[in-house]
């Protein structure tokens, strides 16, 4: 049976070019206010503080709706109301020097802090808007995107 | 600068009178859209936590700005536009734009750091009495992650390094078990030598670089 569900778990994941670290957690959600849910594989999830965040996720906020998300190195993300972001890709992996971040704020309001990504390899950070590519040094941002 | 488009239009006029156009008025600036017509994206700097500003480049196919001062912001509204020279952002338009997603911004992280005994699985002295500390702060926290990050100095190899990170942080996680921390928020990791505290060349063993450290959100 172990054999089988794992032959499953390869099957669906080829596709996919993050493969196993799919289902690694990679941040949690920290504060909710209102509504928020997590969309993942097709699914909505209720957002819930202290749930875990994968590859791939997209986290999104209801009106009213509010709610921080905190990545294993420290980045953190906090939204508005009526806001969306696509947890592309992230890799935190100090031991052997591996390091992305790369988020699509799709609409909404954003308070980004930059974490130790930011400190250990900042040109790893790719904050996308509509329109432009944010590159950082170690910072907070502010950052609207309209519809 | 005014007569300039009185001169092009005198310019024109020959043109005008062969093809039996109506004349074109020059134009002179292209206008950023307007607002009301096209989304405009916002991005503002603002000072880290501890009062230190960094930058940050926000670049397009057809250019790019730099914010480098406290609380300067750019617009970006399409492709084929640069990003707006920074200026100012108003105080009134960060306060109602940021204001509900600031409300949420996870506070600052209580930090610890565990040493080790030279060569061996065991917490020095000064890090055993930190540890009641610790558990007191995650008591007062109620925290949604702790994480227990393994780190190694830059003397032995890499293999030998990242295995007696991970071992160390394992330890340490252990002692937070033992201690009633729920096991689901705890998140081990192991980062060799990956992560100095103290930079140090390549081969040096340095006692503060044999540590875990302890994130408590």
């Amino acid at each position: 049976m172990k054999v089988l569900s794992n032959g499953l778990l390869v099957l669906l994941f080829m596709a996919s070019p993050v493969c196993a670290a799919a289902a690694d957690v990679i941040g949690h959600i920290h504060t909710l206010k209102g509504t928020a849910s997590i969309v993942r594989g097709g699914a909505t999830l209720a957002a819930a503080p202290g749930g875990a965040l994968n590859q791939g996720d997209m986290v999104r906020t209801g009106n009213p709706g509010a709610v921080s998300i905190v990545m294993i190195d420290d980045t953190s993300v906090s939204m508005g109301p009526n806001s969306e972001i696509s947890l592309k890709n992230y890799t935190f992996d100090p031991q052997s020097g591996k390091f992305s971040l790369v988020v699509r704020m799709v609409r909404g309001t954003f308070a980004y802090l930059t974490g130790l990504i930011g400190k250990l390899a900042p040109d790893s950070i790719q904050l996308l808007i509509p329109d432009a590519i944010i590159a950082i040094r170690g910072t907070k941002l502010l950052i609207e995107v309209k519809e | 600068m005014k007569n300039k488009p009185m001169m092009m239009v005198a310019l024109a006029l020959p043109f005008v009178f062969f093809t039996g156009c109506a004349p074109v008025k020059p134009v002179v600036q292209v206008e950023p859209p307007s607002p009301k017509t096209v989304p405009v994206h916002t991005v503002v700097l603002a000072p880290d936590p501890d009062g230190r500003i960094g930058k940050a480049e926000i670049a397009n196919a057809a250019g790019k700005a730099l914010l480098e001062k406290p609380f300067e912001m750019t617009k970006v509204s399409q492709p084929s536009l640069p990003p707006l020279v920074p200026s100012p952002a108003p105080a009134e338009y960060v306060k109602a734009t940021f204001d509900e997603a600031l409300s949420v911004e996870p506070s600052a992280a209580d930090k610890f750091i565990l040493f080790f005994e030279s060569g061996k699985l065991k917490l020095d002295d000064k890090s055993q009495k930190t540890l009641p500390e610790i558990l007191e702060t995650i008591k007062r926290r109620n925290p949604v992650a702790i994480s227990v990050s393994g780190h190694a100095d830059a003397a032995g190899s890499v293999q030998v390094n990242n295995k007696i990170s991970l071992q160390r942080a394992e330890l340490v996680r252990d002692l937070l078990l033992k201690n009633g921390v729920d096991s689901k928020i705890i998140l081990v990791s192991s980062h060799g030598k990956g992560n100095l505290l103290v930079p140090t060349p390549e081969g040096v063993a340095e006692a503060r670089n044999r540590r875990v450290e302890v994130v408590v959100r």
